[in-house]
């Protein structure tokens, strides 16, 4: 057997499960609309309405979705006010707030039935956002480009780059490979949610094709969880490299 | 770079994906975050508010308690002066009206004392007035005969002689 035949072979034959680029469904003026895109254009529309709903009349006395939004909002932060203080929560708060909300949101509405299985010219119409590294990388790359922003408006330029670089050569080897660090941020970041939602993707998509009935709501369950934590953990990820960056480097000695 | 390949990467995306969250941070902020926060905030206020205002209450009801308690205990005790201020006075009153009595009656006694001796002055005036008259009939009757003028004058003014 020739190993061009046995790659072939091979991707023939996970071609239904595993695809890891996302599927491009057309192109409007040479911009490609990829499925996950378009589950991320839904998943705006779905919070943003919702948003509105909760807080189209809101009242001092709270009901409905304006409670609930209200919990987890004082909850977030409640958090982000212990870690951050006053003047950055203000700053911080959004940001940390939208990136959960919109992992959150896509992770659950990617669990939703008609994703992998609506076809548009034989392509899959929906796929879960964050199982498309692309959507991913970019969440944790407007992470890790907010962290520097702010950490350079907090600290200044000179306190900046005494982060990185110093005349102490062990603090300066040190720095260096904090500098690597931060790469490494980047990748940790948008390949752990990559991960986690591919995988259960999978693993739902291999067990519905073993048996579609009751047995894959185990790790429907599951899912839920992962698509919770991964939203939380880059949540608060996010929110401790943004403190710590814009924290003044402890004093050397 | 052949990774990135493997796995899809257009920076066209990257880019869509990026102007996505920015767009969804925008308004999040503007339209969940801010009023949540604000009402979140101003129920804070009001309960703070509140709590006070209730604090503040419940001291004015202890003290109005206490205000309360004080008058009923001076009013008591005021009524307790009254009535005993009453008591003597009618005691007095008693008393002094006892006395205006005896007082009175000795008055009384007095002058009718002084009325019968009175009285009993002009009866005996008057009975000393007749007396000698009558003497003078009672001894004609006796002994028969008329009694001269000068004689019965005699009489009359030994009779008045003799008190």
């Amino acid at each position: 057997m020739d190993p061009d035949f046995r790659r072939d072979d091979r991707r023939k034959h996970m071609e239904h499960a595993i695809v890891l680029p996302p599927e491009i469904l057309g192109y409007i003026k040479g911009f490609p609309i990829t499925n996950t895109l378009l589950v991320a254009w839904i998943t705006m529309a779905v919070i943003i309405v919702i948003s509105f709903l909760a807080t189209w009349k809101i009242k001092l006395v709270p009901s409905g979705l304006q409670g609930l939004f209200e919990m987890v909002i004082d909850f977030a932060h409640t958090t982000v006010y212990e870690l951050a203080g006053d003047k950055k929560t203000k700053v911080f708060f959004p940001i940390v707030m939208t990136f959960f909300l919109f992992i959150l949101f896509a992770n659950f509405i990617g669990l939703l039935p008609g994703f992998a299985t609506i076809k548009f010219h034989g392509e899959p119409l929906l796929r879960s956002m964050n199982s498309d590294l692309n959507m991913t990388l970019a969440l944790a790359l407007t992470s890790a480009v907010l962290t520097h922003i702010f950490a350079l408006y907090y600290l200044g330029i000179v306190e900046y780059l005494k982060k990185w670089f110093t005349l102490n050569p062990i603090f300066l080897f040190v720095g260096l490979l904090e500098l690597v660090g931060e790469f490494t941020k980047i990748v940790s970041l948008s390949f752990r949610l990559f991960g986690n939602i591919f995988a259960g993707e999978v693993v739902l998509a291999t067990i519905s094709s073993i048996f579609a009935f009751v047995v894959p709501l185990p790790f429907y369950f599951l899912e839920i969880i992962v698509g919770f934590v991964q939203a939380a953990v880059f949540m608060m990820l996010t929110l401790v490299f943004l403190v710590l960056l814009s924290e003044k480097h402890a004093a050397e000695h | 770079m052949e990774i990135l390949k493997q796995f899809g990467i257009n920076p066209v995306l990257l880019a869509a994906q990026v102007v996505n969250f920015l767009i969804l941070l925008f308004i999040l902020k503007k339209f969940l975050y801010k009023p949540i926060l604000k009402v979140l905030e101003e129920r804070r206020k009001k309960i703070e508010v509140s709590l006070k205002n209730a604090e503040a209450i419940e001291k004015r009801l202890l003290e109005a308690n206490q205000e309360y308690e004080k008058i009923l205990n001076e009013a008591l005790e005021e009524s307790r002066k009254i009535l005993n201020q009453s008591k003597e006075a009618g005691i007095q009153i008693m008393e002094e009206s006892k006395e205006t009595a005896a007082r009175i009656i000795q008055k009384a006694t007095e002058q009718a004392l002084e009325v019968k001796k009175t009285e009993t002055g002009k009866i005996e005036q008057e009975v000393r007035k007749h007396l000698g008259a009558l003497i003078v009939l009672a001894f004609e009757k006796v002994a028969g005969k008329a009694m001269k003028k000068d004689q019965k004058a005699i009489i009359e003014r030994e009779v008045k002689n003799l008190s």
